[in-house]
Formats: structure tokens, sequence, C-alpha cells
């Protein structure tokens, strides 16, 4: 302490401030990587099949489920639990929460069973029998058909019927048909749940949500998402590239075109929001409502073109992004020293031939950067697609068989407004939060892997310009 | 070859001139402005054919300026205005019905430091040609080891012909950078000072090269060391402030300058 | 030896190729760069009708939504701004080259991190836990200013041998276990604390003696969601700005006898005061704008109150909510477009001015020539 407090009075503080400045940067990291942290554990730890208890309580009911955290009692001292039970058909909620001293017995049976199914969601309790048409099936030997007929399709299984019997002693039939995974968690061994999560993120991944949006897989929002921006690449590319070509190549540098460079720059910080606005004032209400009178007007009032939907979504998304392409661009052609031009013109070349053999192959890895992160921006966008074209659920893919196969009107779901809407305005948020967590981890990681390319692009072309030189 | 060597009114300088059939370009009354500021001022000039001519004086008088007028570089850009002729074996390369691509084909420039493309040696020296002509692969082929031997390359890149030409040392890429201009075969050749990026080697390389290449074409080389107008050019023109001051043979010029002014810039009294 | 002449062929086509082409560009360009510009064009448009509306009424209803937004903004910079430009100082004049070429890109990258996750967080993961330990959020706020202060004399008395295993010029990574450490310090004491002065519960204290009421998604969950979000982009162009400065500037005010801080304070930041300006600027344009973070963590009721513990509701979450339901040409459709003017304007503003700073910036550096 001496040797601190012993520098002149004006110096004390001035040795304490940089680590004020140190513990900020490194309590911007602590933020990022909690947040990381945060979606990568809940995001693919729901995956995991979690151990299933049976606990008897001291007014002396029995209940099964999976633990899932423990908050401290309001007002009073002790700790609750809460626990997801499912069986929402047999007693309208599935989540229990227990004060901790109330337990006198807790154990993890290995014959506890967990059922998805298509109306009532999870199932956790036993199996005692299988029943089809000619016979009836105990123990192993029910749990062995069940897990057979479920590798069939559900249209293709044996009628039959599950008996089911929950902790509390209850019993209900399940159609066979309508069950879509049985696992006994605790009976599992650690090979067969890494096999299991495994299957578990394939269906996330690949399927669509069931149970308003609380199970099921996200495969039409990646499918939305995807298609958007792949739309949205292939207008914002060329109109990007063109503006930048015309803005640094051809247009006289004068006080106008530093205005508009400043312009173009600025409107990279204009909010989203905004763009959604333009996008539902002109293209929704303004060019579709003029489309609709004009090709569609035997369907009207109901609107075709209207409306929101993937071509508008994906133009506002290309206006959105131009800037950034159109700056990227132009930073890619202003780097190109006017020797290579003049060496080009001074060969014969016409400027059109300067353009397309020298500057634009020169200029290729700073548009594909600028692309990039085009992508990266509208990938994550949400605000402005909101105004102009998501669904919470689109009743039709906005790809199909039918004719003309791409249908650009159509609604289509976002994996980032699907977040927001299965967390903000879902029945059940409780039951949908790990979904959301992987969705988000889902949208984190897309967004990441874009950036990197971009940086890593970036880095390599000028490393490998570098080194030419 | 000289046709008319007379003595003027001092400070004029004696005006070099060249009848018509020995002259590759002539300059007259030429002015040049950049953005309102005046860059060149009535110069008149002609240079001859099958030799080269060296522009020299200090930094700022002009020379590399009136290089790029004869290429028409500053088409590029608009704040430029000129007035005057300068022709091009009799044809004025400002006039309207002027192919301006054409006109570069023509006339070759070179630069102050090497401009090599980002692609192989070979599709350097093809680059002029793809422009103008849809040739054979075979001819292609033989233009460009023409093109590479008068440059003096042929046998330092005829391995590796398909690398990049980046890769070359900063004395091949200029002799690169003179063989996709030779490629396309142009009349004149202007070397704005090509060696002035290189080392003392490569620097004698490029000025053995000129002095070969002057049985082929016309070369004016725009140069800031003495020396080297005087080692490799037949005559000089000394250009001060966007005049011409002095232009005669190279000789004349070095050892017996008519003008106080010329020797003060030649005896380095004057930078 | 020297190939014959091959006379060229097409010479009007590549010609009458190049003009054209020229001119497509042209019109392509001009057209796409209008379109762009076009935005400003169209709102002014459609907010004309509310001119010939009662005027006072279309203020009335905006004006709990522009102070939502300026709250919001402001909460957000309380946060962003100590972290960001204290990240900045450190990493331009204190940190380690080679922790430097890591740290930056990685910050940068928490740019990326798409609003509706952040907001999520927030909005369900963040709000709650501080609902549940106000008390120790707030005390964190303090406490790790202190600890880091600590970290610095405990530093300064330890020996030599450890200022060379644990070097100032990496605290930035070193210093996080720390964090850790004394943020579940605090989180463990603080109800100890709380029940011995306050009766153990702040918020019903917080009622009790100043009326205030507590919502679960209020200013202080939005403030600290949107300043993560926009700690990095204020922090890169300040780092950008202070790592500008040449470096002889630096090391002249070292050389008359000044400490690193105060070279710091007295020359690099009044030298790049102008690039720190812009980077706040832009900053304040991004909180001013950010949509999903605000919707999702703030509760959205439109409010007009200072308590950091209430919600409110700003101009971007506004439209996101009600603009899909109003009916074009109704009132409600214009005066959602009135927000989004007074958005784009007042981005587009703090934008232009944060450029226009940066470029004289940059002009005044190159004639002192230092580029």
């Amino acid at each position: 302490m001496s040797r601190l407090f012993a520098a002149a009075p004006r110096h004390r503080l001035d040795k304490l401030w940089p680590w004020l400045c140190a513990a900020s940067v490194a309590l911007s990291l602590l933020m990022l990587s909690a947040l990381l942290t945060l979606l990568l554990v809940r995001g693919l730890g729901h995956f995991w099949p979690a151990t299933l208890e049976e606990i008897t309580l001291r007014s002396g009911s029995v209940v099964a489920g999976q633990a899932i955290r423990e908050t401290p009692l309001p007002q009073e001292a002790g700790v609750e639990r809460l626990y997801f039970k499912g069986n929402r058909d047999v007693d309208g909620v599935s989540w229990h929460w227990v004060d901790i001293d109330d337990i006198t017995s807790r154990t993890t049976p290995h014959d506890l069973i967990r059922l998805e199914r298509a109306p009532w969601g999870s199932f956790i309790g036993r199996l005692a029998a299988v029943e089809t048409d000619q016979q009836s099936l105990h123990g192993h030997e029910a749990w062995d058909y069940l897990n057979n007929a479920l590798t069939l399709p559900a249209n293709q299984r044996p009628p039959g019927q599950l008996l089911l019997v929950t902790a509390q002693g209850e019993t209900l039939r399940q159609p066979l048909d309508s069950v879509s995974q049985a696992l006994a968690p605790n009976a599992m061994s650690w090979w067969q749940k890494t096999h299991t999560w495994g299957t578990n993120v394939w269906q996330f991944l690949s399927e669509g949500p069931r149970a308003a949006n609380t199970s099921g897989g996200v495969w039409p929002a990646i499918f939305g998402t995807v298609l958007m921006v792949i739309l949205m690449s292939v207008i914002v590319t060329p109109f990007g590239v063109l503006a930048a070509i015309y803005l640094n190549e051809i247009a006289h540098q004068n006080r106008l075109t530093r205005l508009v460079r400043i312009g173009v720059r600025n409107l990279a910080g204009v909010p989203s929001i905004v763009y959604g606005v333009f996008g539902l004032g002109v293209f929704v209400y303004g060019i579709g409502g003029t489309l609709d009178s004009w090709f569609f007007s035997d369907t009207l009032p109901s609107p075709t073109f209207g409306t929101g939907g993937l071509l508008w979504a994906s133009l506002t998304l290309a206006l959105l992004t131009l800037p950034v392409v159109i700056v990227a661009t132009e930073e890619g052609l202003a780097r190109i020293p006017d020797a290579q031009r003049e060496g080009a013109v001074a060969l014969g070349a016409t400027r059109l031939e300067m353009l397309t053999r020298i500057v634009l192959p020169m200029a290729t890895p700073a548009m594909l950067t600028g692309v990039i992160l085009a992508i990266a921006r509208a990938a994550g966008e949400v605000a402005p697609l909101m105004l102009v074209g998501v669904a919470k659920l689109a009743p039709q893919m906005p790809v199909d068989g039918e004719f003309p196969y791409v249908h650009l009107e159509r609604k289509f779901m976002h994996l980032g407004y699907h977040l927001f809407d299965t967390a903000f305005h879902g029945e059940d948020v409780q039951a949908a939060m790990p979904l959301v967590y992987a969705t988000a981890l889902l949208l984190v990681v897309i967004i990441l892997v874009l950036n990197l390319t971009a940086i890593f692009l970036r880095h390599y072309f000028r490393r490998q310009r570098g080194s030419e030189c | 070859m000289l046709a008319s060597l007379d003595i003027a009114n001092a400070p004029q300088a004696p005006v070099t001139h060249f009848s018509s059939e020995h002259c590759a370009l002539s300059i007259e009354q030429f002015n040049l402005a950049y953005a309102g500021k005046s860059a060149l001022r009535n110069l008149t000039l002609s240079v001859p054919r099958h030799r080269v001519t060296a522009f020299i004086g200090p930094s700022g008088c002009g020379k590399s300026t009136l290089l790029r007028a004869i290429n028409r570089l500053h088409d590029l850009n608009e704040s430029v205005e000129h007035s005057g002729h300068i022709q091009l074996e009799g044809q004025d390369i400002y006039a309207a019905q002027m192919n301006v691509t054409e006109l570069r084909r023509r006339v070759g420039m070179v630069f102050q430091t090497p401009n090599p493309f980002p692609m192989s040696i070979y599709e350097n020296v093809a680059f002029g040609l793809r422009l103008q002509h849809r040739l054979p692969k075979r001819q292609r082929d033989d233009i460009i080891e023409w093109a590479l031997t008068s440059a003096a390359l042929w046998d330092e890149v005829k391995d590796r012909l398909h690398r990049s030409a980046w890769q070359l040392s900063g004395g091949q890429q200029q002799r690169l950078v003179i063989a996709r201009t030779l490629a396309v075969q142009p009349d004149v050749l202007l070397l704005d000072e090509p060696a002035s990026a290189l080392d003392p080697i490569s620097t004698l390389k490029i000025e053995e090269l000129i002095r070969n290449l002057k049985s082929q074409l016309t070369l004016i080389l725009v140069t800031h060391n003495m020396q080297q107008a005087a080692r490799v050019s037949d005559y000089t023109a000394f250009l001060h402030n966007g005049e011409l001051v002095e232009y005669g043979p190279t000789d004349q010029v070095f050892t017996n300058p008519h003008l106080q002014r010329t020797e003060n810039y030649i005896t380095g009294r004057m930078t | 030896m020297t190939p014959s002449r091959v006379p060229a062929s097409y010479q009007p086509l590549r010609q009458f190729k190049n003009r054209v082409a020229t001119g497509l560009i042209t019109a392509g360009g001009i057209a796409v760069l209008l379109a762009i510009l076009a935005i400003g064009v169209f709102l002014f448009w459609e907010t004309l009708p509310l001119l010939a509306l009662d005027k006072t009424f279309a203020f009335d209803k905006l004006s709990p939504l522009v102070w939502g937004t300026l709250k919001a903004a402001l909460a957000a910079m309380l946060f962003a701004l100590p972290i960001a430009l204290g990240a900045a100082m450190y990493s331009a004049l204190f940190m380690s080259a080679r922790l430097r070429s890591r740290i930056k890109p990685t910050l940068e990258m928490m740019e990326a991190m798409p609003g509706v996750v952040v907001g999520f967080i927030a909005g369900l993961v963040l709000a709650p836990w501080v609902e549940r330990n106000l008390a120790s959020t707030l005390v964190l706020l303090v406490w790790l200013p202190i600890s880091a202060g600590l970290a610095g004399v405990l530093w300064h008395m330890a020996s030599s041998h450890w200022h060379r295993r644990l070097p100032f010029s990496w605290a930035g990574l070193w210093l996080v276990p720390w964090l850790v450490g004394m943020v579940a310090l605090a989180v463990w004491l603080t109800p100890l604390l709380e029940q011995l002065f306050l009766g153990g519960d702040l918020r019903r204290w917080l009622e009790q003696r100043w009326g205030m009421d507590y919502a679960t998604r209020n200013a202080l969950i939005v403030g600290i969601a949107m300043g993560f979000a926009v700690i990095p982009s204020i922090y890169s162009l300040a780092e950008d700005a202070l790592a500008d400065v040449p470096l002889s500037m630096m090391e002249g005010a070292q050389a008359l006898g000044a400490s690193r801080w105060q070279a710091l304070w007295k020359v690099a930041l009044p030298a790049a005061g102008p690039g720190i300006f812009s980077a706040v600027m832009i900053g304040m344009g991004r909180a001013v704008g950010e949509t999903m973070i605000v919707l999702m963590a703030s509760g959205n009721t439109a409010l007009l109150s200072a308590s950091p513990f209430e919600g409110m509701r700003s101009m971007a979450s506004a439209i996101a909510i009600e603009l899909p339901e109003a009916s074009p040409g109704g009132f409600t459709y214009h005066h959602l477009i009135l927000a989004a003017l007074v958005l784009f304007l007042f981005t587009f503003l703090v934008n232009t001015l944060a450029e226009a700073v940066r470029l004289r910036m940059r002009r005044r550096y190159h004639k002192a020539g230092h580029y």
C-alpha cells in the first residue's frame, strides 16, 4: 500500500484509472462469454435426455418429472423447485412447483418413460401394457414392441393402444400412431443418450414446429430465412455493385458525389424499422396494391401482393443492406491503384474493358465481403420483417410443387421472428423456452459463421495480395 | 537529318525541327491546364522517328504531363483543358474522328512504378492482344514470345509463363510492362521515368533495352536522371515551368547548351 | 523477326459496347442511388396529410414515444459509454499488441449479435433475475468499478514476480476471472446486507419509502441490454480514433515527465476527441433506432416516467407493433410514419455530424503530415 500512496497525490488516482479501463475490457468479454455460454448450455442441453425423478411429498402425493430449476421462496426461508411433469391431458397443467422441505423421498426409477405425443405434448409415467388386436403385451415386451413400432412412420404402424400409468396411479390409453418418441432416460447409457441427443438436434433442424411452437423443430423458419436471404442477395449484389461502380469509376468526382457518398454511408446507420416502414408504404401498399388491382382484381378485397410477403421482405432487406454493399465495394475499388487502370487504358482498352478485365476482378473480394456482411445483417434483422411479411406459422412453404413453384407473394417463417413470437406470444412460454434458446443459438451461430467468413475472406485476400506485391 | 538549325535571338534557343518524313510526332502550340492551373504553355516540338528523345527538367516542369497528353490519358480526368495540336504521323490525336483506344494502342506507355496486372505473365502480355484481335493460339503465342524477347525477358520467364506476374522482381516487372506494350505493336513508346523505382542493375538493363528498341519504334523518355538522358537519348528537350527551354541533339544540349538556364540545370546549379 | 501486324478486327463493336455499358451503369447507378435516397422523400410525403389534421393531437400521441425513445437511449448510453470508452482507451494504449489483435475482432463480433437474441435474453432471463436480485444488481453497478480499483491496488502492492506473471498489458484478459469472483461475492453478500439494513426487501422498501413502482421489464434492463448492443460500435470507432493518434505525440508528453495516463488524458484524448465524439454519436444513433431490444425488454408501456424501474415504449417499437395493424391512410398510419420520419431525420443528422467531424479530423492530421 505504501508504495502506491507514497507517490505524489496527483498520481495516486492516475494509477487506478487504467485499471478501470482494463476492467471495462474484461467486463465486455465477461458479458459476451456469459451470453454465449448461456445460449450454448441451454440451447444444446435441452436435447440431452434429462433424468426423470419420482418424488413423494409429505402430503403423500407422488410426482414424476424433470427438475428444471430452483428459486428461493418469496417472503420466507426455503427453496422451491420447478418440475416439468407433462401429462397436460390428465390434470390440465404440465408444471409443478415443489417446496424442497416437503419432499420425503426422491428416486430415479429405471421404468419411468417419457413419450412425445401429437395432441398433448409430453407424457411422463410408466408403460403398463401395449394392446393390439391380437394380444396384450406387458413389461419389457411392451417396451420393445413400442420401440419397434416407432421405427415405422405413423400411418404404417399396426393399430394398437398404449396403456399408460401416471405417477399418481391414473391410467390412460394412448393410440400408438399419435406417439412420435418414447424414451426411458433413466435406463439409458451415456452412449444411448448421446445418440438420442444427436437425433433430437437433427429433428430440431429438420422438422416443423408442433404443439403451438413448444416442441418440434424450426425447419420452415430456417428455410424461410435462407430463401429470403438468397433472394435478397440476388437483388442487392448487382444493384449495389452497379451503384458503387458508377459512384467510383464513372461519376465526376465533385462536391455532389461526395455528398451522395456521405448520404449512402449514413443510410447504413438509419434504423432498420424505418426501412420496414418504407417497404410497407411503397412495396406492399404502393406497388403491391397496384399489382393487385391490375392482375388479381378477382380475389380482392383479400390481397395477393398487397400484403407482406417473401418478395417485399427481400426487397426491403435488399434496400436496407444496399449501403453495406455499396460502401464495401467502393472501398475495394478505391484500394485499386490508378496505375492499374492507366496501364489497361494505355494498352488501348476501353473503359468497359478496363472495368471488366482489371478493376472488377480485383474488387471481387471486397464485393464478396460486402455481400456476406449484408447477409449477416439481414439474417439477424427482425423489426422490418414484422412489417413486410413474416408469419407465426406459415400454412404453406414459399416453395412447393405447385406452379410457379416459388411463391413470392406468400408469407414465410423467419428464425428471428419465430424466436420473438415463441418467447413473447406463445401460450406456454415456460415449455417453449428450451426451443427458444436453441433457436437463438442457431441464429447466433449462423450469423457468427457468416461474419467470420467475411473476416476470413478479407484477411485472406489482403494477405495474398500483400505477398505478391 | 537536321533540317534547320538557325540561330535566334537570345534568350531563345535554336529551334530543332524535322521534316515530315522523319517526324513521328509533332506538337504545335500546345497548352494544357489542370483544374484551371496552367501546366504546359505554348509548347512546340517535333520528335524524330526511330530515335530516343528525352524530356528533362525539374519536377513539376510538365514533362510527365506532356507525356500523358500524348497518350490522351488526361481524358480520364475531367478538370483538364487543352488547346493546340499534337500530331501523330500527321493525324491530330485530339481530332473528333480520332479513335482514342486505337491511339493508345499506337502510343504505348510505361509508367514510373511497374504496374503488371494481377494475372499470369502470359496473360499480362496477351492482355492488349486480346482486346484488339481474336488470334489463333499459335499466332498469339508467337507474338508473346516475340514481345518478351524484345523486352529481354523471355529467357528469364519462359519456364514460368503461367505464374503470377506479381512474383517477378521490380526490374523484371518493368520489362514485362514494356513487353506487354510491345505486344500490341505501337509506333511510339512513352516511358515515364521507367527506372526511377529500380535498383542500378535493373536500371542498366532497362537502358540497354531502350537503346535496342529504337530500331523498332520511336521512344520518348521522361527522366530526372541527367546521366540516364545522356546515356540513352539521341535528342533532349529541357522543360521548365511548363515551357520548352531548349531542344537539340543530346550531345550538344549536354556539352554545349545555348542557354545559361539549361547549363545551370544540367550542371546541378538549379533543381 | 517482327510479326506482321494483324489488322484490328472489331473496333466499332468495342466502342459501341463501351458506350452502351457506360450509359447503362450510369443510368442504373443513378437509379439505385435515387431509390435509397427516396426513403426520406417518401416519409416526408406520407406525413404531409398530418398537417391538415389537428397538430397538437399528433404531438400528444408522439410525446410519450419520444420520451420513451430518449429514456431508453439515455439508459443505454449511461451503461455503454464508460465501458466502451474505457475499453477503447485500454486497448489502444495499454494492451499488448498480440492480445489486441485477438480482442478487437472479438468485441467487434459482438456488434453482429442480433437484437432479437439480446432482447430475448434481456426480457426473459435478465429481467426476472434482476427482479429477484434488485439489490445485488444495484450493488454490482457500484462494486464492479471498486473491485477493479482494488485489483489495481493489490497489483501495485504485489512483488515484481507477479508483475511479470500477470502483466498489466494483459489485464483485460486475466481480470475476467477476478470479476467473476467479485460478482459472485457481491451476489452472495448483498442479501445479507439487504437483510440488515432494508428489512430484507429492497423493492418493498423503495415502494414504501419513495413510492417507486417496480416493473419487471424496465429502463434498467433496457439500459443494460441495449448498452451491451451499442458497446461494440462505440468501442470500435473510439479505439480506431485513439490508435490513430500519432505515437510521437504521446511520447513527447511522456518525455516531459507526464505519466502514461496523463499523456492519454492531456494529449491523446483531445487529439482523438472528434473521433470519439463521432463514435458516441453513432452509438447514440444505434440506440435510438434499435427496435427489438426495446420491444422485448421494456414492457412497452407508453409512460412519461423518469423512474429507472418503469418501462417505456419507444418510437421504433411502437412502429413495429402498431403499423401492421394500422389501416393505410388512417390517422394512426400517418402518425406512425411521422415517428419513422423523426427517427430517420435524427439518425441521419447524427450520423452526418459524426461523419463531418471524422472527415475534418482526418484532414487535420493530413495537414500535420501524420498520415
